[in-house]
């Protein structure tokens, strides 16, 4: 995530700026594949403190300067003289980084520098902070080099004047070397040490996080299939939701992903214009698709009307604008009737009249409710005259009707498809099953982004993640939507 | 119709069965007390006709559907009809509906049966229940 970001700026920052120091920091660590993949690269935590000073400007080497900077390496190294003949001709981590490196610029880079910086560090202290400044001091030079591009010319060989005059200072004093070989050598074994304990620390820790990411991903994916299994309403419903609400809510869970199905069946046999006699199987299919979901409710209201009227099962946007625990036939009338643009005036005259007589079956249920609410209000509201216990009993008869609500309003539901069905071809009513699949997916996908918005700063990574599917999601059916 | 047989089928009581031979109903002398009869009798008398009961909601949501057409059906509130609760029974037995669901509403077009509220609402979609509605003389438009 972070690592992402990051390496994309990075990427795309060509200009000068002192942020590069950080950028390098990640983009040394970051790339977790290239590493695994340079198993013995000498590039680690230890040495990674010296390489954040001196790596600062190498990045803007990276992309383009990726085959001048290959042939820097030897005048780099040209300045450590105490290993002036083993590793100026075998940066050990370079050459091999070079070959395994998938990230080519910064790869060879960071090795390049990496080797040098290893050693670096291997030498006596001092020797060590005169290189390290004298590193400095080249890249230094380096720099003005590569921010002026038409002054490359001139600069490199001040540069390299400038590097060899002291790499000649030192190739002097000879007999200093081999005093100081001893605890050199010592401190050198020491360092390898050190270098190879936090290499296999390293890689213990990244093989720590690969197994934990792996365990987490199995543990959502358990959760996922928990819950459509009804397993965490049962846990935090207790006592409230009745075995008939959570068998409907793992039915419906079920619905939804034969939804899908169906829906991925639609849209390719739409696609592949299949004859009709295929489609019409299909479009059969998803009607049939919708009886089941009303026979699934219909038992349902049976044993927890509340439990559908509320529309508990739905998700929030589709609980929003929920009519006697369903969609409202003359809002999915509206939407398809700009949808499905190649009508005959027959067809037309046709959604019209259903449009209008779904709007006057759903006025008259809506008064119907009306009055049942009113009826329940005189009943419990009543004055004392009336004995508490006999208003309840009243009451509870009264709450029977809801029932019949619930399932006239579903039958409504479902003849209303049925007859569009019959007015369409079957092209249209292919189109138009999956223009009703799509806003219903999409309305659910809209919920689910709702809930893990930017508001909820302190989610953990789960929600972005998912709200990336989702949007995924939305851009999939949109593409596929635009086809049509 | 039916009505006229049934009456003279109660004259013939004693007679050959000629007549009305396939009726079930035991003829209670051809009074007008049988309560299906009675229900069929008034089911003829209108062009629409909505056996209710005052306190269902139902029965009021099948009443907003019709004046919302603007039809005036003729409403019979079987809670406030002596022979009401027989009625009922017997409407129940003509859907099929008893112990079900509730008899109540049923309706008459044209003296012919349609049903409880879900065939109403399903011939409205269907687009069969306008015509009926215009055959039997209660829709002019």
């Amino acid at each position: 995530m972070a690592s992402h970001r990051i390496g994309e700026i990075g990427l795309s920052e060509t200009g000068p700026s002192t942020h590069h120091v950080p950028y390098s920091v990640y983009h040394g660590i970051n790339n977790p594949t290239t590493f695994i993949n340079q198993e013995g690269s000498a590039f680690d935590f230890g040495e990674l403190e010296e390489a954040i000073v001196l790596q600062g400007v190498n990045i803007r080497n990276d992309e383009a300067k990726a085959p001048l900077y290959a042939g820097r390496p030897a005048a780099t190294l040209d300045m450590f003289p105490s290993w002036p003949i083993k590793f100026q001709h075998t940066p050990r981590g370079s050459s091999k980084s070079r070959g395994e490196s998938t990230d080519s610029g910064s790869g060879v880079n960071t090795n390049t520098l990496s080797s040098s910086i290893a050693e670096a560090r291997r030498e006596a202290d001092s020797p060590v902070s005169v290189k390290g400044s004298s590193s400095l001091d080249h890249q230094k030079l380096q720099k003005p080099m590569e921010m002026a591009a038409s002054d490359t010319s001139p600069l490199p060989s001040p540069s390299q004047s400038a590097s060899k005059a002291p790499q000649d200072k030192r190739k002097g004093g000879s007999t200093s070397e081999k005093q100081l070989d001893a605890k050199t050598l010592r401190r050198l074994a020491q360092n390898r040490e050190a270098a190879r304990k936090s290499r296999l620390r390293k890689k213990a820790y990244v093989q720590q996080l690969e197994s934990s990411r792996i365990k987490l991903t199995q543990l959502e994916q358990d959760l996922q299939r928990a819950r459509s299994q009804g397993f965490l309403l049962g846990a935090c419903g207790g006592a409230n939701i009745s075995s008939g609400a959570t068998i409907f809510d793992m039915e419906y869970a079920r619905w939804l992903e034969d939804d899908h199905r169906h829906m991925l069946e639609l849209r390719t046999g739409l696609q592949a214009h299949l004859p009709d006699g295929d489609l019409r199987v299909i479009v059969d299919g998803y009607l049939s698709h919708y009886d089941e979901i009303f026979r699934l409710k219909g038992m349902a209201a049976k044993s927890d009307v509340f439990h559908l009227i509320t529309g508990v099962w739905a998700t929030p946007a589709e609980r929003c604008f929920l009519w006697m625990g369903g969609f409202r036939p003359s809002e999915l009338i509206k939407i398809l009737i700009t949808q499905l643009d190649p009508l005959t005036e027959q067809q037309f005259m046709g959604i019209c009249s259903l449009q209008h007589s779904s709007q006057q079956a759903e006025e008259a249920l809506s008064q119907g409710l009306e009055q049942l609410q009113q009826s329940l209000v005189d009943t419990i509201a009543g004055g004392p005259s009336i004995e508490g216990m006999q208003q309840m009993a009243i009451a509870l008869g009264k709450l029977t009707n809801l029932e019949g609500f619930v399932r006239q309003a579903d039958n409504l539901r479902q003849h209303t498809l049925h007859h569009l069905r019959r007015i369409l071809t079957v092209r249209q009513a292919a189109r138009c099953f999956l223009v009703i699949g799509e806003y219903y997916g999409r309305l659910r996908a809209l919920s689910s982004l709702w809930m893990s918005r930017p508001r909820e700063s302190m989610m953990n990574d789960d929600n972005s993640r998912q709200t990336t599917t989702d949007l995924q999601i939305v851009q999939a059916t949109q593409n596929h939507f635009s086809n049509f | 119709m039916q009505y006229q047989a049934e009456s003279s089928w109660g004259y013939q009581m004693t007679g050959s069965m000629r007549r009305g031979g396939g009726r079930g109903v035991a003829g209670m002398g051809g009074d007008s007390s049988d309560p299906l009869e009675r229900v069929v009798r008034l089911a003829s008398e209108s062009a629409v006709v909505v056996f209710s009961v005052s306190s269902c909601c139902m029965c009021h949501a099948v009443k907003s559907l019709f004046c919302g057409m603007g039809v005036s059906p003729v409403v019979h509130e079987l809670d406030q009809d002596p022979s009401g609760k027989e009625m009922e029974q017997a409407l129940a037995l003509l859907l099929g509906s008893y112990g079900v669901a509730p008899a109540v509403p049923v309706v008459f077009i044209g003296g012919k049966l349609i049903g409880a509220m879900d065939r109403v609402m399903a011939s409205h979609i269907n687009g069969t229940l306008v015509p009926l509605l215009k055959e039997a003389g209660a829709l002019w438009l």
